[in-house]
C-alpha cells in the first residue's frame, strides 16, 4: 500500500496558503468625511445594494465598505447581475470593499426569533454585526495603544424602522439620502439616489393599485408543477408595444400577452410566469401598428393620483382589436392569450434613451427635483420615470438610466439617471449608446491584459533559427505559395490559402489560420478578457477588438511578405474535390500576397497571368465550385440577408453613400474552404474530446415557424414551401421565383431566414450526436475554427485541435464541461449582440448618409397590418413602416383582408397594397421622435 | 440550484463556514443496540449524515450458497466471511425515495465487505460469518465514509479482532468557476476536506479509508471525473482527515471503555 504521502501533503498546504492573497484586513485609514472626522466604514443593507449599485461604483465616494454575508447572499438570491457587480467591486483594490462572513461567527450569528420575519432577522443580523464591529475596532485600537481615534461603523439603510432600532442599540445608521447629502460631491451623486420610494412615501394617500398582485411563490410553484402556469421569456413586439409574446416549453407556438394590465409590469426580456386566460378572452395577434409615442404623448409624469393603467387612447386601440376578433370569429384564429401573474427573474439592464422634452418644465435654470420621462431607444421598453435635478441640461442628450422598481400603483417603471453620453445625434454619443444597448465591452484593454502581450511588441518576429522552442513540432511551410483573400482594407487577416498539384496528380490544398493560441495562453488575463468579449464587433466606423491591436492586426494577422505562425489544415484532394486525406499541423508560413476579393477575381480572370500563384488560385476556385455544388446537393441553404455597405469618407468617416454588397466568385472561394476546414476540424476535435469539444449547431426550425410564410406564399403567389428538411426547403426556395421580379426570390429567402432558429455554440456532451447537425450548411458536425482573431470560439477550437494532434498537452480548461458551457452561453449572447450592433450601426449610418436627400426607390411589401404595411428597400437594405395616416390626411379608411393579405384604402386616397407587391417609395430622413434616432421615412408614391 | 463556489475565494470559507481542512462535527456512540440482541452496534454521524450499524457474529454459516449467490459474502473456507447489508431509509435524503435495489448501495456493500474481509483477522473464525447491517438514517455527503467508520465502531464493540481502526474520510477539490477571473494564476483548485451533500453534487471528490493513522490506504473510491493532477492533493487531504477521524473514533471507544471499567469497579 502506498506510504509516500508525507511530501505531497506539504505541497498541498503550501498551495493552499498561496491562495490567501486577498487582503482580509480592513484598510488603516478609512476615508474621513465632514460627518466622520475619524473615518468610517460603511455597512449597507441589501436594499441599498439593490437600488444603488451605480452609486457604490462611483470612484469619488463609497470607499471602505463592509459587505456582510447575510447581505451578500440575499443579494445573490435577488439579482445575480448585481451580485456579480458587487463581487467585482470586492476585487477592486481602490474601492476597498470587504466581505465579512458574519453568519459564520458566533458573536454575530443571530437566530431567528419566533414570529420574526426573515427580513427583520436579516436586519437584526446587520445591526448585530455593525455593533460587534465597532466594539471590535475599539478593542483592537485599545490593544495597539495607538492614539488613533476609533473609526465609526455606519449602517446604511433606507428602512426607517431599522434605523430607529439601530439608534436604540447605539449603532450609527443613515439613510442613503442622508449619507449622500453630507458628501462633498452631493449634488451630482444625489441624482443617482433612488428617490422613488421616498417620493411615494411622502404622498399623502396611498395611490390605488393599478396593476394586479403577483401570485405568491408557493402558488406559482404549485401552478407550474401542475402545468396550469407557465414560465418563459417575455418579448414585446417591435411593432406594437402593447402586444407581447411568451414562448413556453409546453407549447410549440408562442402565447400572446395583450395590453398593459395583462403584461403586468413585465419588461421585455424578463422571465415571467403566465396564466392562460379563458378562451373567451383569446385574441388573434394584432394586425395593427401601435406606437407608444403617438398614443400617450400628452401624459404628465407627475400625475400620481388617478393614474389609470389604460389611457383612453390605449383603450380605444384595444377596443378596435377586440371588435375585429369578434367580428370575424369564424375565420380568424384567436390564439391562446395569457396574462402575467409573476416574475421569475427581472432582466433589467441599463437603458439608453433621451428625456422627453415635453415632460419637463421649460425653465432651464432650476435645480429643483423634477420628474420626467425617459424614452428608451429600444421601443419595446416602456418609458421610464426618473427624477433629476438636472433635467434642463439633460434634454437633447443621450443618457443612460436604470430601472429601479415598478410599483403596483405606478403606470411606468421608475428609474434613475446613471450617466450622460453626449448630445443626441453626435457620432460619439450614438456609437456609445449603441455599444451600451448591446452590452458590448468597449473600454480600452486594462493593463493586466496588455501585460500578457509579447514583450517585443511590434518587433516580434518568427525566430530565425529553427532550433528555437517556437519551432518545435511546427512544420516549415514557408515555401508554399500562400495568399490571403479578404475584404478591402482588412487588417486582421485570419486566413490564407494555397493549392498545388502533387506529383501523383492529386491536389494539395491548405487553409492556414492565424495561430492565435500561440499568443493567447489559457487562463491569463488576456484570455479572460477575450472570453468575456467573445467576439470582435464591427461597426461602420469602428471595430471593437476582442484581442489587443498588437495581436489582431500585426503579430497574428497573416500579413503578406512576412513569416507568421499559422495553424494549417492540409487536404489531399482529387479533381472532383473528394478528400483523400486530411492533416492538421502548426506551421510557419509566408503569405505571398494579400488580395482583396476584387483583386483576386481580376487576377484569376486575367488569362495572361500564368504564374504559379495565380494557377493555384484557379485550382482553388475550381475546387470551391465543386465543393459548393456538393454542398448544395446535400441540401445546404442559400440564405439571404440584406447586406449593404456604407461608404465613408476616409478621413472623417462621414458616410457618403450606401451600396449593396457585391458577391464575387472569390467570396465563395474563401467561404467554401473555410467551411471545409471548420467541418474537418470539428470531426477531429470531437473524436478527441467526445464530451467537451466546442462545436456549433443549427437546429432544425420547428415546422410551425414556416406556417405563416408558407400560407402567405400560397395565397399570394400559389407557391409552396416545404420545410420538412433543409434539402426540400432549399429546393422549394429555388422554385420561388417570379420572372418579372428577380428580387422576389431574395425577398423570400430573407423572410425564410427569419423563420429559422439561430445557430449556436455548444459543448459536445450537452447534445446527442444527431443534434449536432448544422441545418443551414447541411453538415453533420460543424465548428468555428477559421477566425480566431475575432471569435473566441475559434480560439478554443484551436487549443482543442492542438491537443488533439498532440502538439501540446491537454490544458484543463479544455476539459471542464461546466466551464465550457458557460463560455458557450456567453459567446452565443455576444455573437448575437455583435450582429445586432453591427446592423444598428449600419442603420444609423444609412440614415446619416441619406440625410437631407429625397430618393425614389423600389421596395417590396414584406408585411401588412390593418393600418399600415412594411416596405423593404433592397437598395439600402432597410425596411420601413408606412402607416395609413402617412398616406394622406385625413387618414384614409383601410380595409384589411386578412385571408388575402391585401390592404385597401378608401376615402382621401385609394390604393390597394398586397403582400410581396413591388411599390415605389419616396425615402427621406426624419428624426424619429420617440427614439431620437435619425430614421428613414418612407412614403408611398 | 447549482452550488456557487465563487464566494470561496472571497474568504476561503465554504458554504457551511468551514475552512478547507476542517471536518464537520462528528459524534459516535457504541453499543446502542445491545438491548436488541446485536453483538456489536454503533451510531455515527458526520454533519447531517447519520448511520446506525449492528454487527452479528462471528456466527455459524447458515446458508452459504445462498449468501454467495447474492454476492454479499466474501472469503474462503478457512476464514470468516464478511457480509454487509446496507438499507437506506426512504426519508434519509432530500426527496423521499421508494425502496428498491440501488446499484450504488450494492456497490457500497461490496466495497465494505471486501475492505473488512481483508482488514479483520478473519482467519481466527473459519467457516463462520460476520454480518454487518447498516441503516442510513440521514444523508448529507460522505455516506460511504460514514458507513465504514460506523462499521469499525460496531466491530470494535462486537469484539472482533483487527489490527487497527479502519477509518474513512472524503476529500474534494474546488473548481474554478468562470465568474472568477483570477488573472495569471495557474489553476490548481483547492483541496477540501469532508464535503457535505451540496458540495458533493458539484465538486469531484474521493473517499479514502486508511488503516489507523498510518498512510496505508485500504479503500479508495472516486466516482466523479477529475483531473489526475488534482488526485494527489485530494488524497493527501483525505489521508490527513482519516488521522483526525481516527482520533475521534478512538475517543468514542475509550469513553465507552472507561464507562465499562467504572461500571465494573462500582
Amino acid at each position: 500500500m502506498p506510504k509516500a504521502n508525507a511530501s505531497i501533503h506539504q505541497t498541498v498546504i503550501l498551495t493552499s496558503l498561496f491562495f490567501i492573497a486577498a487582503p482580509f484586513v480592513l484598510s488603516e485609514g478609512p476615508n474621513p468625511t465632514k460627518g466622520f472626522p475619524n473615518g468610517h466604514y460603511l455597512v449597507p443593507d441589501t436594499n441599498i445594494l439593490l437600488n444603488a449599485m451605480d452609486l457604490l461604483e462611483q470612484n469619488t465616494a463609497f470607499h471602505d465598505v463592509i459587505i456582510l454575508q447575510t447581505v451578500l447572499e440575499e443579494l445573490r438570491n435577488r439579482s445575480l447581475p448585481l451580485y456579480n457587480r458587487l463581487i467585482s467591486l470586492t476585487r477592486s483594490e481602490e474601492k476597498r470593499f470587504y466581505v465579512f462572513f458574519n453568519e459564520f461567527r458566533s458573536e454575530t450569528y443571530v437566530i431567528r426569533e419566533q414570529g420574526e420575519t426573515i427580513n427583520d432577522r436579516n436586519d437584526r443580523a446587520v445591526r448585530t454585526a455593525a455593533k460587534w464591529y465597532s466594539n471590535h475596532l475599539q478593542e483592537s485600537i485599545l490593544k495597539s495603544r495607538s492614539k488613533r481615534k476609533t473609526p465609526s461603523i455606519v449602517v446604511l439603510t433606507d428602512d426607517k424602522d431599522n434605523r430607529t432600532k439601530a439608534k436604540a442599540t447605539n449603532v450609527t445608521a443613515y439613510s442613503l439620502l442622508e449619507y449622500v447629502s453630507q458628501l462633498e460631491d452631493a449634488d451630482r451623486l444625489l441624482d443617482m439616489v433612488v428617490t422613488s420610494q421616498q417620493a411615494r412615501s411622502n404622498a399623502s394617500a396611498p395611490a390605488e393599485n393599478i396593476y394586479p398582485d403577483y401570485y405568491s411563490i408557493s402558488k406559482i410553484n404549485t401552478g407550474i408543477r401542475a402545468g396550469t402556469l407557465h414560465q418563459g421569456i417575455f418579448n414585446v413586439s417591435t411593432y406594437n408595444y402593447l402586444e407581447g409574446t411568451v414562448n413556453v416549453p409546453a407549447f410549440d407556438k408562442s402565447l400572446i400577452i395583450m395590453g398593459r394590465v395583462n403584461s403586468n409590469r413585465a419588461v421585455s426580456g424578463d422571465v415571467v410566469i403566465v396564466e392562460i386566460l379563458p378562451q373567451s378572452q383569446w385574441k388573434s395577434p394584432s394586425t395593427k401598428v401601435v406606437d407608444e409615442e403617438t398614443l400617450n404623448r400628452n401624459e404628465n409624469p407627475d400625475a400620481e393620483e388617478g393614474e389609470s393603467v389604460v389611457t383612453e387612447q390605449e383603450r380605444r386601440a384595444l377596443q378596435d382589436e377586440v371588435k375585429k376578433v369578434h367580428g370575424k370569429t369564424s375565420e380568424s384564429h384567436p390564439q391562446p392569450t395569457v396574462r402575467v401573474v409573476g416574475i421569475a427573474k427581472r432582466n433589467w439592464r441599463q437603458y439608453v434613451g433621451h428625456i422627453d422634452g415635453t415632460s419637463i418644465s421649460k425653465n432651464k435654470q432650476t435645480r429643483k427635483l423634477e420628474t420626467c420621462f425617459l424614452l428608451p431607444m429600444d421601443k419595446r421598453i416602456p418609458r421610464i420615470r426618473i427624477r433629476t435635478r438636472q433635467a434642463g441640461e439633460l434634454v437633447g442628450k443621450r443618457i443612460l438610466v436604470t430601472i429601479d422598481s415598478w410599483d403596483q400603483d405606478s403606470r411606468y417603471p421608475s428609474g434613475h439617471f446613471v450617466r450622460d453620453l453626449g448630445a443626441l445625434e453626435s457620432k460619439g454619443a450614438e456609437t456609445e449608446a449603441l455599444l451600451l444597448e448591446y452590452d458590448i465591452q468597449y473600454r480600452p484593454f486594462p493593463k493586466a491584459v496588455l501585460d500578457c502581450l509579447p514583450a517585443e511588441g511590434h518587433d516580434w518576429k518568427v525566430p530565425a533559427s529553427t532550433d528555437d522552442t517556437g519551432w518545435q513540432k511546427r512544420q516549415d511551410l514557408r515555401d508554399l505559395l500562400v495568399c490571403s483573400i479578404d475584404p478591402v482594407g482588412c487588417q486582421d487577416i485570419d486566413d490564407a490559402l494555397h493549392a498545388r498539384r502533387l506529383p501523383d496528380g492529386t491536389i494539395e490544398v491548405g487553409v492556414h489560420i492565424a495561430d492565435v493560441s500561440h499568443f493567447v495562453k489559457p487562463n491569463n488575463a488576456m484570455d479572460f478578457e477575450a472570453a468575456t468579449r467573445g467576439t470582435t464587433v464591427y461597426l461602420v466606423d469602428k471595430r471593437i477588438d476582442m484581442l489587443p491591436m498588437l495581436l489582431g492586426t500585426d503579430l497574428c494577422s497573416l500579413k503578406p511578405y512576412i513569416e507568421r505562425y499559422a495553424f494549417s489544415t492540409l487536404w489531399q484532394m482529387n479533381d472532383d474535390a473528394e478528400i483523400l486525406d486530411v492533416r492538421f499541423t502548426k506551421s510557419v508560413i509566408r503569405s505571398r500576397e494579400a488580395f482583396s476579393y476584387e483583386q483576386a477575381q481580376i487576377r484569376i480572370d486575367d488569362a495572361s497571368q500564368k504564374d504559379e500563384l495565380t494557377q493555384g488560385m484557379r485550382t482553388l476556385l475550381m475546387l470551391s465550385q465543386r465543393l459548393r455544388q456538393k454542398r448544395m446537393d446535400a441540401g445546404a441553404l442559400n440564405l439571404a440577408s440584406p447586406e449593404v455597405r456604407v461608404q465613408t469618407e476616409s478621413e472623417t468617416s462621414d458616410p457618403i453613400d450606401v451600396k449593396t454588397k457585391e458577391l464575387l466568385a472569390t467570396n465563395s472561394l474563401v467561404e467554401e474552404f473555410m467551411l471545409l476546414a471548420n467541418i474537418s476540424v470539428a470531426g477531429k476535435i470531437y473524436n478527441f474530446f467526445p464530451s467537451t469539444a466546442l462545436l456549433r449547431r443549427h437546429a432544425d426550425p420547428p415546422k410551425t415557424n414556416f406556417e405563416e410564410l408558407s400560407n402567405q406564399l400560397k395565397v399570394r403567389r400559389g407557391l409552396e414551401i416545404d420545410s420538412s428538411s433543409s434539402k426540400t426547403l432549399a429546393d422549394s426556395l429555388d422554385r420561388c421565383v417570379d420572372p418579372q421580379e428577380p428580387f422576389f426570390n431574395t425577398l423570400v429567402r430573407i423572410l425564410a431566414t427569419r423563420c429559422m432558429m439561430s445557430a449556436e455554440y455548444f459543448v459536445a456532451g450537452s447534445q446527442a450526436y444527431s443534434e449536432f447537425k448544422h441545418y443551414g450548411l447541411a453538415t453533420e458536425i460543424y465548428t468555428h475554427f477559421t477566425s480566431p482573431i475575432r471569435r473566441y470560439a475559434d480560439l478554443i477550437a484551436h487549443r482543442q485541435l492542438a491537443a488533439a494532434i498532440e502538439y501540446e498537452p491537454v490544458h484543463p480548461s479544455l476539459n471542464g464541461k461546466a466551464k465550457l458551457e458557460a463560455i458557450c452561453q456567453n459567446i452565443n449572447v455576444r455573437h448575437r449582440n455583435a450582429q445586432f450592433a453591427g446592423r444598428a450601426s449600419i442603420e444609423y449610418y444609412v440614415g446619416q448618409a441619406l440625410k437631407g436627400r429625397v430618393i425614389d426607390e423600389e421596395g417590396f411589401v414584406m408585411r401588412v397590418f390593418s393600418n399600415g404595411f412594411v416596405v423593404f428597400v433592397p437598395r439600402f437594405g432597410i425596411e420601413g413602416l408606412i402607416k395609413l395616416k402617412d398616406l394622406a390626411s385625413p387618414e384614409p379608411e383601410g380595409v384589411y383582408d386578412e385571408q388575402k393579405y391585401i390592404l385597401t384604402t378608401k376615402g382621401s386616397r385609394e390604393v390597394s397594397v398586397a403582400l410581396f407587391d413591388s411599390v415605389r417609395v419616396k425615402i427621406q430622413d426624419v428624426l424619429d421622435e420617440s427614439s431620437s434616432k435619425r430614421k428613414l421615412k418612407m412614403e408611398l408614391l | 440550484m447549482p452550488l456557487d463556489t465563487s464566494t470561496y475565494t472571497l474568504a476561503l470559507l465554504r458554504l457551511d463556514g468551514r475552512r478547507w481542512n476542517e471536518l464537520r462535527r462528528m459524534t459516535g456512540q457504541i453499543s446502542t443496540q445491545s438491548a436488541a440482541g446485536a453483538d456489536g452496534s454503533s451510531f455515527l454521524s458526520i454533519g447531517n449524515t447519520s448511520v446506525l450499524c449492528t454487527v452479528n457474529g462471528p456466527a455459524e454459516i447458515r446458508n452459504r450458497n445462498a449468501a454467495n449467490a447474492a454476492g454479499l459474502t466474501t472469503g474462503g473456507d478457512d476464514e470468516a466471511s464478511v457480509s454487509v447489508e446496507i438499507s437506506v431509509a426512504g426519508f434519509s435524503g432530500v426527496d423521499r425515495k421508494k425502496r428498491g435495489g440501488d446499484r450504488r448501495v450494492l456497490e457500497m456493500q461490496s466495497t465494505l465487505s471486501s475492505a473488512f474481509q481483508t482488514h479483520l483477522f478473519t482467519h481466527l473464525y473459519p467457516r463462520s460469518t460476520i454480518s454487518i447491517t447498516l441503516h442510513v438514517l440521514a444523508q448529507d455527503g460522505a455516506l460511504l465514509a460514514t458507513c465504514i467508520n460506523a462499521a469499525t465502531l460496531a466491530l470494535v464493540d462486537a469484539g472482533i479482532p483487527m489490527p487497527e481502526y479502519l477509518v474513512a474520510c472524503t476529500a474534494g477539490v474546488t473548481l474554478d468557476s468562470v465568474s472568477e477571473l483570477r488573472s495569471g494564476e495557474e489553476e490548481s483548485g483547492d483541496p477540501l476536506l469532508d464535503l457535505n451533500g451540496q458540495e458533493e453534487m458539484e465538486l469531484p471528490f474521493l473517499t479514502a479509508a486508511t488503516v489507523g493513522s498510518s498512510d496505508m490506504i485500504s479503500v479508495l473510491v472516486c466516482e466523479s471525473r477529475c483531473r489526475v493532477e488534482r488526485v494527489e492533493g485530494m488524497l493527501a487531504v483525505a489521508v490527513d482527515g482519516c488521522k483526525q477521524v481516527k482520533e475521534i473514533l478512538d475517543g468514542v471507544v475509550r469513553e465507552r471503555g472507561g464507562k465499562i471499567l467504572q461500571g465494573m469497579g462500582g
